[in-house]
């Protein structure tokens, strides 16, 4: 009788160990969290550009684009040989990256080509195509295989990041590529949008709203068709909506009991199943990568804490003891970590720790840095800050060394989430 | 079935027990009637008379012409949603207004300062649209008269980033 729960822990803990051992494995490969020491040095040369007139002019953007995303992974470190000095700066390269970029009419086709150095043998040829208007989602599906070929996991630039944009009280819902490349809002509500997540195939945006003219509701739209359709309108709070991994389901923060108390809905919005019971405050749910576990935050024990339970909401325990006022979540793709913010006299920091609370440790500091959500290789984590004085998107590596500001147009900007690597932006 | 059940029950133990230390810290209201409640303010404002120097002067004993603006907006602590201080005596103004005009149907809106996420902001402007509403059903407000909403930290009463401007944004208006 009393050794059912032991089972299930041992049980628990060999799946826990079988997604570990991939994560390390592929940190063995190369580790990228180790900072910019362990980046490789590529040597980037132009493509070769063929076919019509348009072709020169779009094939220099390219090279740049390429060359930024291979810089963000954080796995390489980029000499752009048609710069001057650069093939100085090659000097050190162990790999050359080219190819040549052919567009006829509205068709773009990029034969990519990787080659070690000094030997110069060909270590990766991949074809690529797409609409011309596009183009740049080819160089990113490129720039995500040299990732794959040097450290053993798809790189994230063919991604989406969705976010809140503020524009006096109004906040809208905004998508833009990973690189800050066309932000464009999915509303125009003049209401006040909060909190997107994508659902795990990226084909659909959940957010909190004000849109329906009462309290705070749980929206859901596709960023193609953008007509966004209500998912909980219940009384009281619906707030903080996140799909599960396999899409079945959405935790969310409810108050139909009286309360603001987790839930869990079908994808529909229906059947709420509740997690919690607890007079305090419970919000802010995630899911770990596997669904069996969910992080939230609650003040059930004075201020809100990061917590974690079962996916049936057991097993409860506060995640980190060694500091306090935590909040806002975000478990890595990887599952090995999690992501949440401390706060400061000022605002918040971003630290990670591992999914067992220890290791804590601070990767964000200066100004108020909010809402830290993973990239889907579990390598970046983008944030919001107001650190150079107004409220924008940044991105930063798991060692915090220099996080990098994406180019919103000036707007004031948070509440970021970073797309799956599936979805619409992705035609592999 | 059993172990679950035994899983349960030690839950529901460990629960109870933080509960009562989320409530000792905090000094929220218990969920019965406060104990400063008024249950019946016996001063002039009795129900269906005119309640002199306040809202509905010269108006004979009609009842009806008291409005949401009419009620006094009331404070909170940092992170806190009980009603404690000046609260509490501007809650017994507003529950006396509400009983002598039953036709005023009210939404309380809970506000936050900007500090703490926006999540957690949400549940907590909830807990203090609740906290009012409580207040005021201990005092005698029918409840049909109450409504509640959250607006987190989206609509300030003040801009700015310090005590005064966050003081002024801890709040609970009716609408």
């Amino acid at each position: 009788m009393t050794l059912r729960p032991l089972h299930r822990f041992s049980l628990f803990a060999i799946l826990a160990l079988a997604l570990v051992v991939p994560a390390l494995a592929d940190d063995v490969r190369l580790d990228i969290r180790s900072g910019a020491s362990s980046r490789l040095p590529l040597k980037l040369t132009a493509f070769t550009p063929a076919g019509d007139r348009d072709a020169g002019a779009t094939s220099v953007q390219a090279d740049e684009v390429l060359a930024a995303d291979l810089r963000n992974s954080g796995a390489f470190t980029v000499a752009r040989a048609w710069e001057a000095g650069g093939a100085a700066a090659a000097a050190s390269a162990q790999a050359e990256v080219g190819g040549k970029w052919t567009q006829r009419g509205s068709t773009i086709r990029l034969t990519g080509e990787v080659r070690e150095l000094p030997g110069r043998q060909v270590i990766l040829t991949k074809e690529y195509s797409g609409p011309a208007a596009r183009w740049r989602d080819v160089v990113h599906r490129f720039a995500d295989d040299i990732v794959l070929q040097f450290t053993g996991e798809l790189g994230v630039s063919a991604t989406r990041i969705a976010f809140i944009v503020q524009d006096g009280r109004t906040k809208e819902l905004w998508v833009m590529d990973a690189d800050g490349h066309d932000p464009r809002p999915l509303t125009a509500d003049r209401s006040v949008a909060q909190s997107p997540a994508w659902s795990p195939d990226g084909s659909l945006l959940i957010f909190t709203s004000y849109r329906g003219g009462g309290g705070p509701q749980l929206w859901v739209l596709s960023p193609e068709a953008r007509k966004p359709f209500l998912l909980s309108g219940r009384p009281g709070l619906n707030t903080g909506g996140a799909y599960s991994p396999d899409g079945t389901g959405v935790l969310c923060t409810l108050g139909i009991d009286g309360n603001a108390e987790l839930y869990r809905l079908d994808a529909r919005g229906g059947s709420p199943q509740r997690l919690t019971t607890h007079r305090g405050i419970d919000t802010s749910p995630c899911w770990s990568p596997t669904g069996r576990e969910i992080a939230f935050t609650s003040d059930r024990s004075g201020v809100p804490q990061v917590h974690v339970m079962d996916a049936d909401g057991g097993n409860l325990r506060r995640l980190t003891y060694d500091v306090s006022y935590t909040d806002s979540p975000a478990w890595s793709p990887r599952g090995d970590r999690l992501a949440f913010v401390v706060r400061t006299d000022g605002g918040f920091d971003i630290w990670t720790c591992r999914s067992d609370g220890t290791n804590t440790t601070r990767i964000v500091a200066g100004g108020s840095n909010e809402n830290p959500r993973w990239s889907p290789d579990g390598r970046h984590v983008v944030f919001s800050s107001d650190r150079d004085g107004k409220r924008s998107l940044w991105v930063s590596d798991l060692d915090g060394a220099s996080p990098r500001k994406l180019d919103t147009g000036g707007r004031k900007a948070m509440s970021p989430a970073w797309s799956p690597r599936s979805g619409a932006t992705s035609s592999r | 079935m059993s172990p679950t059940l035994l899983r349960t029950t030690v839950i529901a133990a460990a629960l109870m027990a933080l509960f009562a230390v989320g409530c000792a810290k905090k000094g929220v209201t218990p969920p019965a009637a406060p104990p400063a409640a008024p249950t019946s303010p016996t001063t002039p404002g009795t129900p269906g008379t005119t309640d002199p120097g306040t809202t509905t002067p010269g108006t004979g004993g009609t009842t009806s012409t008291a409005k949401a603006s009419d009620l006094r907006i009331v404070y909170f602590d940092l992170d806190s949603y009980a009603i404690v201080g000046a609260a509490q005596a501007d809650l017994d103004a507003n529950a006396r207004i509400l009983r002598e005009n039953t036709a005023l149907r009210v939404t309380i809106e809970g506000h936050c300062d900007e500090r703490g996420t926006v999540e957690y902001n949400l549940a907590l402007g909830q807990k203090r649209a609740d906290s009012v509403r409580d207040y005021l059903l201990a005092a005698g407000v029918p409840a049909g008269q109450l409504a509640t909403l959250s607006k987190g930290k989206e609509f300030p009463a003040a801009e700015g980033s310090d005590e005064t401007a966050w003081a002024k944004n801890r709040r609970a208006e009716f609408k």
